[in-house]
């Protein structure tokens, strides 16, 4: 697809052998994230996908920096904000970098009228001159997510929850972001509001040009959304590579089971078919031997030198 | 052939309110459901649409401020001598249910297994729970039993697990649980509502797998309530696509997948993306579920729907009939109603389904 000319891009977002680890008691340690690289080039969609427990939401938080990461480095936009943040990191990080979150009813604050919950960013960092300005950057902002200027003065328990979730996207949205952190944010609405929202993200991504690190736990919708995609278990980053190269040559054990699982709207063939199953504890693998391989383009699988022969040969 | 099946749950015009602060909502309107022993129901809609209180309302555990306006439940069931009973159970009162169908009779797997489950008490100690109460097994029989429902739920290490808690359980293996204690007194009839929704995809597949051969191996019916449709395409054996509290669409599961009628259908299938779209944008519904606070004229979906017709804001459409067992409520079906085809999309998607099953029969 868009892959040659990327080789030459820039990447936005570069993360670097990243490890965070939780210390849950005196002798005993969660490592959540286990030594995982990956690059994000502007205007793309990055997804990352596993299942819960596999340290999805654990990247996403320590790039925002809500964690501080054990080890590795994370350089954005040419900073590196992995260490201890100056000033400028700070905002940097504040302004270009945004998330949106799970449960919409849970991170608006419900005694907050939803313009001031989007202008809160932009009365921070001071990007207004006048009252009339604000408001008028929040009636923008607030028509381009396909709600109403009006919708401004009410409160977040007012509105249904796909419209939540718009607020939420335009929250991120106002302050121009190159990058945005969609942490599951579609998991928690119906059907059909997930592709509404979806469509919305697409169009978004088209007019402004941000990327996205979609973390998200239903891949036919990453799939659907993202160029390149991640899988992770349990903080390992197994196989990455574009979205055609995973879905059409998945090599990993684990990638083979997660796209199986994928119940297909298709009764005549899902009532015949049985997934792959995949039980890490019994698979005999070790994750932590295993070393970067290049498949083809720009898809990578991490394993042993001898799991890869075999599993090339395979596939 | 179909007189020969034998009926377990005949629900007829249901009409459901509740007393709300903010009013009457009308949660159910006319709701009928039919379904045959060893057979599986697949209940589809978003949520509010009603697809839960339903199924609570069979099990008789509607909240307290739900008001049962019209209709009957009727459940058939066979004492322990064999002799055949068929009750209204909307007509019984809540000890007599909680005495003779709840837990005995019908069982109930609901979404979240954390909250479901009792924190405070062993997993051994839930499962017996309900042979004891309904059966007064003795507790070392009980206890057996329990152990062979775990295994034959998949848990390995059953002796180990009944003294463990549930917060010692990973999810995928506290929603076995709770299958397990819904098996525990041999129901006619098990209700799941959303029993996948909180669980990952390769569990999801697990756990569906094990309700699959479990429904196999003891020839008891299921209710499925979901809004996933590749999870429906999976297990059931007829479909029920409910909107605002009525049914819009029913028919086998060929019928639903391969020749849908109604519009929010067409809609629900589009919304889907399968693994082999390419198209750049989802297709979607406009707007979102009605408020059921205020009652509407007409057809409810009408709002949403691009192919609605003027006697839409008027008048209700009826059932039409397509097949012997295929439903749908919608005007396009009246033969006054001028022509309208499915989405283009959306017919280029079933025929590539279609040639897909044919290549799996070869």
């Amino acid at each position: 697809m868009r892959n040659n000319e990327k080789e030459n891009e820039k990447p936005l977002l570069v993360v670097e052998d990243l490890r965070q680890y939780f210390k849950a008691s005196g002798n005993f340690t969660v490592r959540a994230v286990e030594g995982v690289s990956f690059k994000i080039y502007p205007g793309e969609t990055y997804g990352l996908v596993g299942e819960s427990g596999s340290g999805k939401s654990t990247i996403g938080r320590s790039i925002i920096r809500l964690y501080n990461p054990t080890s590795g480095k994370i350089t954005f936009d040419d900073m590196d904000i992995s260490g201890r943040l100056g000033k400028d990191g700070k905002k940097k990080l504040h302004t270009q970098m945004q998330m949106i979150f799970q449960d919409p009813m849970a991170s608006l604050n419900p005694r907050k009228k939803v313009g001031d919950i989007i202008g809160e960013g932009l009365d921070i960092h001071h990007k207004y001159s006048s009252r009339m300005e604000r408001d008028n950057l929040i009636r923008e902002i607030l028509v381009k997510v396909g709600l109403a200027p009006e919708h401004a003065s009410r409160y977040p328990h007012q509105f249904s929850g796909g419209q939540r979730q718009r607020v939420g996207i335009a929250r991120a949205l106002i302050m121009n972001p190159k990058l945005i952190i969609a942490d599951e944010c579609i998991s928690a609405l119906d059907v059909s509001i997930q592709a509404q929202v979806v469509n919305l993200m697409k169009d978004i991504q088209q007019e402004t040009g941000t990327a996205y690190l979609f973390i998200a736990h239903d891949l036919s919708m990453v799939k659907y959304i993202s160029d390149r995609i991640g899988v992770l278990h349990l903080g390992h980053l197994l196989e990455t590579g574009t979205t055609e190269e995973i879905f059409e040559n998945p090599v990993h054990p684990y990638t083979r089971s997660l796209l199986s699982a994928i119940p297909v709207p298709n009764p005549l063939v899902e009532k015949n078919r049985i997934a792959e199953s995949y039980d890490y504890k019994t698979s005999g693998l070790d994750y932590n031997k295993g070393t970067s391989h290049f498949v083809s383009g720009s898809h990578y699988v991490k394993c042993t030198d001898a799991e890869f022969e075999k599993w090339k040969k395979r596939a | 052939m179909a007189k020969e099946k034998e009926q377990i749950l005949k629900i007829r015009d249901l009409d459901i309110s509740f007393q709300a602060a903010a009013g009457n909502v009308h949660a159910i309107r006319g709701v009928n459901i039919d379904l045959y022993k060893g057979e599986t129901v697949a209940i589809v809609g978003e949520s509010g649409s009603g697809k839960s209180v339903t199924m609570k309302a069979a099990m008789g555990i509607l909240a307290s401020n739900a008001v049962v306006n019209q209709g009957s439940i009727e459940f058939s069931y066979h004492h322990e001598d064999g002799t055949p009973e068929t009750v209204d159970i909307l007509t019984k009162d809540k000890r007599w249910i909680r005495n003779h169908i709840n837990g005995k009779r019908i069982a109930m797997v609901f979404q979240d297994p954390m909250t479901s489950l009792d924190p405070t008490m062993t997993i051994g100690k839930q499962i017996m729970e309900g042979m004891i109460w309904h059966f007064k097994t003795p507790k070392k029989e009980a206890w057996k039993r329990a152990v062979g429902l775990l295994e034959e739920v998949g848990i390995e290490d059953a002796e180990k697990r009944m003294k463990h808690y549930p917060h010692q359980l990973s999810g995928g293996m506290r929603q076995r649980v709770v299958i397990a204690i819904a098996l525990a007194c041999n129901p006619d009839l098990l209700i799941c509502d959303e029993p996948t929704t909180a669980l990952d995809v390769t569990i999801q597949a697990k756990i569906i797998e094990l309700i699959k051969r479990v429904q196999k191996e003891r020839g008891i019916s299921v209710i499925y309530i979901t809004h996933d449709l590749g999870v429906v395409a999976k297990v059931a054996d007829y479909v029920n696509v409910m909107y605002a509290g009525k049914i819009v669409e029913k028919g086998t599961i060929n019928e639903i997948f391969y020749d849908p009628r109604h519009p929010y259908t067409w809609g629900l299938l589009s919304a889907m993306p399968d693994l082999e779209t390419e198209d750049e944008r989802l297709y979607t519904i406009p707007g979102s579920p009605p408020n059921l606070l205020k009652e509407k004229e007409g057809d409810a979906f009408a709002p949403r729907n691009c192919f609605a017709l003027a006697i839409d804001d008027k008048a209700e459409p009826p059932m039409f009939q397509i097949t012997e067992t295929h439903f749908a409520a919608t005007w396009l079906l009246d033969e006054r109603a001028p022509k309208a085809e499915m989405p283009a999309e959306l017919s280029a998607r079933i025929a590539r389904m279609k040639k897909e099953a044919k290549v799996h029969e070869e």
